[in-house]
């Protein structure tokens, strides 16, 4: 007897052995790849495009405005005094792009002697809230959502930056947008350092040139261009929302390009902090305009079903059959990754900035991007931060094409032909907002509205969906 | 006569129907292994576009099997991108020879560590009579139920006073200390079945305490030792939550795993190499397990079943 209580209890020990295995692997699991990936600083000086090679020697007071020969980035801002000084840095971007980052730093680095490591990490937003607590965090941190980084700041595990950068020069280095965006609790909570764009529309260029079709310029313009697609017996959109535990988070991304271009922008903020309800008019409508294109079988290839079954990754393929199972497809500028290996942006699929719905709104632009915080206070990590406010700073990865910089001073010059439209929608916006939903708390932005995305392709009733989305907010 | 025939046809009936059963089981659970197996030699598009299974019903599509993940995971990726005047830049990604190292090394201290410890204190638990003995082994056992994820951040606290973080002696202590509770569980279930009389008649020959350890205790409990061997090594060669905090992502100390996490790139644009990866890191533990099976099942009842 006792000893077939003790087979069981190994047993036992050993389920809960493995179990604990299972446990963690969720807690580990890669965060969904919901927003942009954190993206390289490209900074600048004012005049723009030449080689970063401008080393001038002579260290200089930090605080020194720039004005050096145009072209040329002036390095005698930063000081030298910290040679050999080491500055660690972490965030989600990985593999390429985690080398780029380090690349950008490389000029950087020869010119004030600090070494700059980056180390990225897909678990990043787990792992730093978990290393600040064990108060071990880098020094510096690259933050795709800004909701995360507020979070850290009401625990005081990040640095106010308005403690050494001086206001005059973010003002002049950044869009009064962005800067709103940095603001956290009256702290600047951190310096943007790239930017995506999610207001794009694709398709494929040579058949939709051989079918005789135009890049609409209005929303309605596009409504016609679909249904005469479908007249054509085309098929206009893709559409895709599977993303493992993020599912859902495309259909959030349409309702805030479409918030922005039904509603003033002020009614969007209102709206992702919490005043103005998802069961107001404003709401409802955008998920009425939405509908009359996400639940229309005639313009969904695949229908309903294929946009909750098909990864948002995969989504675009189609784009790409040859004839095209489709012809238009909304995403962000990242979804280039997932493009077929010879697919080039520009002759076989080519992007439009989502038209206008409302003139009075003019051209309203969805984006979202990275945050760099810093959560060490060393003079050193200061020296870093005050480099990445520079659109110079992320140079190397404009230059890769791999994100915008956001900063005023970063050149169009900078970027491969084919990513340059991204930097000019974004120039050219008349309002910049972003995510909404990674503004949202997490119990909504990464909650609830995503399912309610799900429910309503579901065939969900409206009203109960956004009732029950309110009623998640926090109290 | 008859008798004897129907009893050879309900055999055979049972015969059929248990390694039917048994067949079936073991089909489905090998399928999606070897879906993943086959799609780990096909281009993302065509992982995207249709199924592994498409080489049997379309036998002309064999072809397109290429060795180009394998290769991506083994030697790094390579990033192409154009510059801003137009031409082509080639880079090499990360490859997995670094990590890999990084994981033996972070693996083979943290099976051995424990399992000494735990050995050691089995024996004390089970032979040696000494006050509290019951009282700490219920402890031990207790701290079977313990979540590791709750010890996180204090045990980072403190290796962060201690300067340790990001070194392998962290992990190395980590790992340890997680994986005692059961190691010296198993351990005393298996070594306090051994024999009295061994145990006896080596006290009146004069042996010391860790003389009987070194001489008999350990060969004896070999199958047991073994057994947990393999638990722990699997269980730090998979680990991703412990290292990821107490070793950090730089280059020169992240595990496999890690590596293979970000392989799939930072938009999980290239988790087809995941299919490639998985089979290159299962291949060690794959090693272990079969050298030290036979030891396994033995390992696990031994001790518990015997009187």
């Amino acid at each position: 007897m006792r000893t077939k209580i003790l087979v069981l209890l190994t047993v036992l020990m050993t389920m809960s052995f493995v179990l604990s295995a299972c446990a963690s692997a969720p807690t580990a699991a890669p965060k969904p790849t919901n927003t942009p990936v954190p993206a390289e600083p490209t900074a600048t000086t004012a005049a723009a495009a030449a080689e970063p090679t401008a080393t001038t020697a002579t260290a200089a007071e930090p605080t020194k405005e720039t004005k050096v020969e145009a072209g040329k980035f002036d390095w005698t801002v930063f000081s030298t005094e910290f040679k050999g000084k080491k500055v660690s840095a972490s965030g989600p971007a990985v593999d390429q792009q985690a080398m780029l980052i380090n690349k950008s730093f490389e000029e950087f680095e020869k010119y004030t002697g600090i070494e700059v490591d980056y180390e990225g990490t897909r678990d990043f937003e787990t792992l730093v809230l978990v290393q600040s607590e064990g108060k071990a965090a880098p020094d510096l941190g690259y933050f795709a959502q800004p909701g995360l980084l507020k979070n850290m700041v009401k625990k005081s595990f990040v640095v106010d930056l308005s403690t050494f950068l001086d206001k005059e020069h973010l003002k002049k280095q950044y869009k009064q947008s962005w800067l709103d965006l940095a603001m956290m609790d009256g702290k600047v909570a951190g310096v943007w350092h790239n930017a995506d764009v999610k207001s794009l529309v694709w398709y494929p260029v040579p058949e939709f040139e051989k079918a005789g079709y135009k890049v609409p310029q209005t929303w309605e313009e596009m409504i016609a261009l679909s249904d005469k697609m479908v007249k054509d017996g085309n098929t206009p959109w893709c559409i895709g929302i599977e993303s493992s535990g993020a599912t859902g988070w495309v259909g959030t991304d349409w309702i805030e390009d479409i918030m922005l271009r039904t509603t003033s922008p002020e009614n969007y903020d209102k709206w992702t902090n919490g005043q103005l309800k998802f069961e107001s008019p404003e709401v409802k409508n955008a998920f009425q305009v939405m509908s009359k294109i996400w639940l229309n079988p005639d313009y969904v290839y695949g229908g309903t079903t294929a946009i909750l079954t098909t990864p948002f990754g995969d989504s675009p393929t189609p784009l790409f059959d040859n004839p095209p199972k489709c012809f238009l497809h909304r995403q962000a500028s990242f979804i280039t990754n997932f493009f077929p290996k010879d697919a080039k942006v520009g002759t076989d699929v080519n992007y439009f900035y989502l038209p206008p719905i409302d003139a009075k709104y003019g051209k309203p632009v969805l984006g979202s991007g990275a945050l760099v915080a810093m959560m060490n206070d060393r003079p050193e990590v200061r020296e870093v931060m005050k480099w990445l406010t520079y659109g110079e700073s992320g140079r190397v990865e404009a230059e890769a094409g791999v994100q915008i910089a956001p900063q005023n001073d970063a050149s169009l010059d900078w970027y491969p032909p084919a990513q340059r439209g991204f930097a000019e929608i974004l120039m050219n916006a008349d309002t910049f907002r972003f995510d909404g939903s990674d503004l949202m708390p997490g119990a909504v932005g990464a909650g609830a509205f995503w399912t309610g995305m799900v429910d309503y392709v579901n065939g969900q009733g409206l009203d109960e969906i956004l009732k029950s989305i309110d009623a998640a907010w926090p109290k | 006569m008859g008798n004897a025939n129907s009893l050879r046809q309900q055999r055979l009936i049972s015969d059929i129907l248990v390694n039917g059963g048994l067949f079936l089981l073991c089909f489905i659970w090998t399928v999606p292994t070897f879906g993943v197996f086959v799609s780990s030699f096909r281009t993302r598009d065509d992982i995207s576009q249709t199924g592994w299974w498409t080489i049997f019903t379309n036998p002309a599509t064999i072809t397109t099997l290429n060795l180009e993940n394998y290769n991506n995971v083994l030697t790094g990726k390579e990033y192409v991108y154009k510059s801003p005047s137009g031409d082509e830049r080639r880079e090499k990604g990360p490859n997995l020879s670094q990590s890999f190292m990084n994981s033996l090394t972070v693996v083979i201290p943290a099976t051995v560590i424990p399992i000494l410890i735990a050995a050691f204190a089995a024996y004390g638990f089970a032979w040696m009579r000494f006050p509290g003995r019951k009282m700490f082994f219920v402890m031990v056992v207790a701290l079977l139920v313990v979540p590791l994820q709750i010890a996180l951040i204090p045990v980072l606290r403190d290796y962060t006073k201690l300067g340790l973080n990001g070194t392998f002696l962290a992990i190395w202590l980590a790992h340890t200390g997680f994986g005692l509770p059961l190691a010296t569980y198993l351990l005393f279930n298996y070594i306090s079945q051994l024999p009295r009389d061994i145990i006896e008649s080596a006290f009146i020959d004069g042996a010391s305490h860790f003389t009987i350890f070194i001489r008999l205790i350990l060969p004896l409990s070999t199958p047991a030792l073994a057994s947990f061997a393999i638990f722990q090594f699997l269980w730090v060669w998979n680990d991703l939550l412990v290292a990821l905090v107490f070793l950090g992502s730089k280059p020169d100390v992240s595990v496999l795993q890690q590596q293979l996490q970000n392989l799939v790139g930072t938009k999980g644009q290239d988790w087809h190499l995941l299919t490639a990866g998985a089979f290159i890191t299962m291949f060690v533990p794959l090693v272990v397990f079969f050298s030290l099976q036979r030891y396994f099942v033995r390992g696990l009842l031994a001790g518990s079943v015997k009187g």
